[in-house]
């Protein structure tokens, strides 16, 4: 049976997941939700699969999940045979786990100043960007600190997780939030790697970067 | 000190680990933005952050290591001379050539990339600079008014100063660039200790982040400075319109032989730089050069060049045996180091690069175009396939710029026609939606393909060569009168007679080659009249333009012409 996704086209979060199935080559199939401007996310039978009325859901087979950093741990240790995207490790784990919470950190601010912006959402906008730029600087510095020790993810393996998943969206998408990344150059160099991922996938406001060395020694 | 938008000085707008291979780096120095990045041969550009076209961050764009591309239209322009080399709604040369953006000055000291509003000012000194390694600290962003940081910075450190916007404690040294009227970015340099460098970084990364809270809390209860206003001065009209047609200015520049070599039995390859050192105007793949040989006579060779090379242009000259005396000339007589005057670079031949498969045939000295157009594809991983005929195996040139492609490059030698055709027909296929084939060799060569493409459902506008030679047939049965308006003279053309040809018996020089209207070298403006145009130069729309003519074929419709000569 398919794997069902509940989606809408500009949400950050139901992007995480098209992402991370384009890349493990998953197939699925999208069931389009009107977030804007039908609030379809709070009618009835969308709360009768999430009573949060959140994006996105999934189904496969039997199962109904939601949140999108949960549903990224089911794709990665579910389909990813290589066991990268979401090692065992214990430490690892926690790591990955933690930035998750970033990534949620993420749409309460970048996200929800798209919304005030995009979607006339009554949010604090200015709240909104001021924290989202307390979290680049801190992601920013992580990375630069990352970049000199040879990491070039958000976590200690020597290649991308979960965890790179779940933040990448609301960065990519921080412009329409009216928050720029001109102050992060190493938050900027690291969505060039993200983007650079074999099986990466855009959504409208995400361009795709241009070929790396390794994609070119490769062909 | 007051900050203005004019201070000419340099200032440090990122580090060189900023730049990481195939990265554009966004950047910002006295209210004006930066997109900033680095060519595959190591060169920096700083341009301004906005594409020509709509205005959209080039920072956002792709760096394809010899030119950046814009994200929104993909618009490209070179490496160094940010000269805009493609338009893809737009893909002849003429029009693409005279757009630029707008580029500033550029240095690279101390692991730091510099820039200033303009050349004129001179480099900053700094002292025993050179005595040793440096280390760029982590750059901090400050969202306050560079010369509070500056001050700020000076207190904190119990340093001297500031000097301007410099502060020296002990070892190391501050620069505060200056990104806007309350935005700064705190650049360091530290003594390189070489062995555990990260402790380090992160002290001073501690110190700065620190130092950056204070100076933000003190910025906010003062009002916030009004943002830098830079003029964006427009692009002259020369640089930034599209017109129709590219009416000859007769440019030409002198440049010296860099490199003379021989790149296959019976070809020389010529590497043709300025004088100066300085960048060569921008060209498409396709585009050629009119060489101006000793012996007075103009020979078109096409740029075999990949994009956004522009300190040489390399081209390969053939050896004929049956020659009327150009080939000879350059492969004989000029020697490295010698000048030579060429044309600006014009293409008749352009590369489209919106295909889904383009076939390249390239047969003998007809590589040279087939060349470039293999790079530009390479480089922009774009799908092609390049079949190379030659009679013998070690009459092949330029064997080592084609054995780097990573496209399917295939060089057939000594096929009898038969095998030719076979192989042709077999690279070319059925034709689907969005394929081209470009060809370049001899007549017999591309009278084949065309054939072979049309029996395989290609249609004319897939099938693209470029003509050294007009085929049909002249009617120069028309008289009429010519008036050459700057030699103040008005002459009679009658039938059986060129303009050209009465232009010389008047005692006119001008500059002619093929006559026979394929090579463009004749051609002239037109102030006045109707053009009967008999070249295969100029396209159709160019044509229509009736704003340029060549002397050497083409003639009157209308009694009188007037001529920019």
């Amino acid at each position: 049976m398919t794997i069902k996704l509940y989606d809408f086209e500009l949400s950050g979060n139901c992007y995480k997941l098209r992402l991370l199935m384009s890349i493990l080559k998953v197939p699925y199939e999208v069931v389009p939700v009107d977030f804007y401007p039908g609030r379809e996310h709070r009618a009835d039978w969308f709360l009768e699969l999430n009573p949060f009325g959140q994006l996105p859901v999934l189904q496969d087979g039997e199962e109904t999940l939601s949140d999108s950093g949960a549903i990224l741990v089911y794709l990665a240790r579910k389909y990813d045979r290589s066991g990268r995207w979401f090692p065992d490790d214990p430490a690892t784990m926690a790591e990955i786990l933690r930035w998750h919470a970033v990534g949620d950190d993420l749409t309460s601010t970048v996200s929800a100043a798209r919304l005030v912006l995009g979607m006339f959402y009554d949010f604090d906008l200015e709240k909104a960007q001021k924290g989202a730029h307390r979290i680049f600087r801190i992601m920013d510095e992580h990375l630069w600190f990352g970049e000199k020790d040879g990491r070039d993810w958000l976590c200690r393996p020597a290649h991308p997780t979960t965890a790179d998943i779940a933040c990448f969206p609301y960065v990519m998408l921080s412009e329409e939030a009216d928050v720029s990344r001109q102050d992060y150059p190493a938050l900027r160099r690291w969505t060039d790697r993200v983007r650079r991922i074999p099986g990466f996938t855009v959504m409208s406001g995400i361009f795709p970067a241009g070929p790396a060395r390794e994609a070119q020694a490769a062909s | 000190m007051t900050l203005s938008i004019d201070d000419a000085r340099w200032h440090p707008i990122a580090s060189s680990d900023d730049l990481p291979f195939r990265h554009v780096f966004h950047g910002q120095l006295l209210g004006r933005e930066l997109a900033v990045w680095r060519a595959d041969d190591g060169n920096v550009n700083i341009w301004e952050n906005r594409c020509l076209h709509r205005g959209v961050r080039l920072s956002i764009g792709i760096n394809e290591g010899g030119e950046l591309k814009c994200q929104y239209h993909g618009w490209r322009y070179a490496n160094r001379s940010a000269g805009c080399t493609y338009i893809p709604a737009h893909p002849a040369d003429a029009p693409a050539r005279r757009i630029q953006n707008r580029t500033y000055p550029v240095r690279e000291a101390f692991g730091l990339v510099w820039s200033a509003p303009s050349e004129n000012a001179a480099f900053p000194d700094l002292p025993r600079a050179e005595d040793r390694a440096w280390l760029p600290l982590r750059p901090m962003p400050v969202n306050a008014a560079p010369e509070d940081v500056a001050a700020g910075l000076a207190k904190a450190l119990d340093a001297e100063g500031p000097h301007g916007l410099t502060v020296r404690a002990g070892d190391a040294v501050y620069f505060v660039q200056p990104v806007d009227s309350g935005r700064s970015v705190i650049r360091g340099l530290v003594s390189d200790p070489t062995t555990d460098t990260i402790p380090l970084l992160r002290e001073k990364n501690r110190t700065l982040a620190k130092l950056r809270d204070r100076l933000e809390r003190s910025a906010a209860r003062k009002p916030a400075p009004a943002p830098l206003q830079p003029t964006y001065e427009k692009v002259s009209a020369e640089l930034a319109t599209m017109p129709d047609i590219a009416v000859p200015h007769g440019g030409t520049m002198i440049v010296v032989v860099k490199r003379k070599w021989q790149t296959a039995r019976g070809v020389t390859g010529f590497e043709l730089a300025d004088r100066s050192g300085s960048h060569l105007p921008t060209f498409q793949p396709g585009a050629h050069i009119d060489v101006h040989l000793p012996t007075g006579l103009v020979r078109q060779y096409s740029i075999t060049n990949g994009p956004g090379e522009l300190l040489s242009y390399v081209i390969g000259v053939k050896r004929e045996e049956v020659s009327k005396g150009g080939s000879h000339a350059l492969a004989d007589t000029v020697r490295e180091g010698d000048l030579l005057t060429i044309s600006e670079p014009r293409n008749n031949f352009p590369l489209r690069r919106d295909a889904t498969r383009t076939l390249l045939v390239a047969a003998g000295i007809g590589i040279t175009p087939i060349l470039s157009m293999a790079r530009f594809l390479d480089k922009s991983d774009l799908p092609y396939e390049l079949h190379y005929f030659v009679r013998d195996a070690d009459t092949a040139a330029f064997r080592d710029r084609l054995d780097v492609l990573r496209g399917k490059v295939t060089v057939h030698d000594a096929l009898a026609r038969d095998a030719i055709r076979q192989t042709i027909g077999e690279a070319l296929g059925r034709w689907s939606f969005a394929q081209h084939v470009y060809i370049c060799g001899p007549g017999s060569m591309l009278e084949m393909v065309r054939a072979l493409a049309a029996g395989l459902d290609w249609p004319d506008e897939a099938v693209h060569f470029e003509y050294f030679k007009n085929d049909r047939v002249i009617d120069d049965s028309s008289s009429f009168e010519v008036e050459l308006a700057r030699s103040a003279m008005t002459l009679q053309v009658p039938a059986g007679k060129t303009i050209l040809e009465v232009m010389r018996e008047a005692g006119v020089t001008v500059l002619s080659s093929c006559e026979q209207g394929a090579c463009g070298t004749c051609m002239t403006t037109v102030i006045e009249g109707e053009v009967d145009h008999q070249d295969v130069y100029l396209n159709e729309s160019e044509k229509r333009a009736n704003k340029a003519i060549m002397t050497c074929v083409s003639r009157a419709k209308s009694a009188r012409l007037v001529l920019d000569i």
